[in-house]
């Protein structure tokens, strides 16, 4: 038997779960709307700023 | 068309919260106590702002007055501040005099009016060998080559690149806070130039091969073997050609200068510098700064073996003895 697709009762997939979360309820927000969608944008520009790989490196120090 | 007209509404919201943390960043992005491990050029603009310099008595040079492998309130110019002396720390791991120069060229064409000048000069600079000998620091190159007339510009080995990527880059760093300061932003955050390193300079940690490296470092004089090149110094050197073009540029603008000789460990250097042509070669730049109007400050000697971390950087207790005495030899009144 493929038990790949069993369907567990009461399950909700991720979509479903936070288009009724509370944030986005009182935002008016949906999954998938130019808001979300931006501010998701800016949050991985900003993540990739601060937790990336830097380029800019010293090069001329040298210790002893 | 619904689908372009989304995506361009979620683009421009993008653009709208990039701007308002653009404006936190610009806002509270502090002046550091001295030039970070990395600085970018984003940060040296704020750094030689008139309002970070006005007024101030400005320290430039290499890591010896920078405070190398010292906490930033450790540094001898952090503890001049901390005894009430408005003391600006510009140097920087890597300087030499073309790095001097070419900070106060920016200084100056920033619009900036320092109170006094005092900048380190560092006889191992002047060998050619030296990796500082004709190169400046990436920021402040960057910033710095476009005030280089020909003539300086023919002694210095040109680094930054030219092409587009390089182009862009620069100019999104003037504009985007958050992009110019990401370096900057790293390194207060992670202590180190990216989260990678700092994650990696962990592990060494933890594991011991740090403390087992740091061992097997112990400064031990075979380690400066060609360090000072002992040959006479005269105008063809590109470091004596620089300190001239800082006096120079100094007197010009009327600033008052104080050229320190740097603090070396000759009980760790004995066999290469304790000899004529070192001490020869350190009254010649002497004379130079004297002729232009410099007060000099001999420390060469000034120090003892235990007040040194290896053949030119100062401990803690070192660095204290330093701050003393620059408080007592540097007039700041007016």
């Amino acid at each position: 038997m493929d038990d790949r697709f069993i369907e567990v009762p009461g399950s909700r997939d991720v979509r479903e779960v936070l288009q009724t979360d509370p944030l986005f309820r009182v935002l008016g927000l949906r999954l998938g709307s130019p808001w979300v969608l931006g501010a998701a944008i800016a949050l991985l520009v900003v993540l990739i700023l601060i937790f990336g790989p830097s380029s800019d490196s010293r090069f001329i120090y040298t210790d002893f | 068309m619904r689908f372009v007209g989304t995506y361009l509404r979620a683009l421009l919201t993008a653009a709208a919260i990039l701007f308002v943390i653009d404006f936190g960043v610009r806002a509270a992005f502090p002046i550091l106590p001295r030039l970070g491990d990395n600085f970018s050029a984003a940060y040296l603009r704020r750094a030689i702002a008139p309002a970070a310099i006005d007024g101030r008595t400005v320290f430039m040079g290499d890591s010896a007055l920078w405070g190398y492998k010292l906490a930033p309130a450790q540094a001898a110019v952090t503890l001049l501040r901390d005894r009430g002396m408005p003391a600006v720390n510009l140097s920087y791991e890597g300087g030499s005099t073309p790095n001097t120069y070419a900070l106060l060229k920016l200084i100056f064409a920033a619009g900036a009016k320092p109170r006094a000048v005092v900048f380190n000069v560092n006889s191992k600079e002047f060998n050619a060998a030296d990796s500082a000998y004709q190169t400046l620091y990436p920021a402040v190159e960057q910033l710095a080559w476009p005030l280089f007339d020909a003539r300086d510009r023919a002694l210095l080995a040109h680094k930054q690149s030219d092409g587009l990527d390089a182009r862009i880059d620069r100019s999104l760093g003037r504009f985007w806070a958050l992009y110019g300061l990401r370096v900057d932003v790293r390194e207060q955050l992670f202590g180190s130039v990216d989260a990678a390193t700092a994650l990696a300079n962990l592990q060494h940690r933890l594991s011991g091969e740090a403390q087992r490296e740091a061992d097997a470092h112990r400064p031990t004089p075979d380690r400066f073997l060609g360090t000072y090149d002992l040959e006479p110094l005269d105008e063809s050197n590109v470091g004596v050609a620089f300190l001239e073009r800082t006096l120079d540029l100094l007197r010009e603008r009327h600033v008052p200068a104080y050229a320190i000789l740097t603090p070396t460990n000759h009980a760790l250097l004995h066999d290469y510098i304790d000899v004529p042509e070192y001490r020869r070669n350190l009254s010649y730049l002497a004379a130079i700064a004297a002729r232009r109007g410099a007060r000099v400050l001999d420390y060469d000697r000034a120090f003892a073996p235990a007040e040194f971390i290896d053949n030119d950087h100062l401990t803690a207790g070192g660095n204290a003895k330093l701050a003393t005495m620059l408080r007592r030899d540097v007039r700041t009144g007016p």
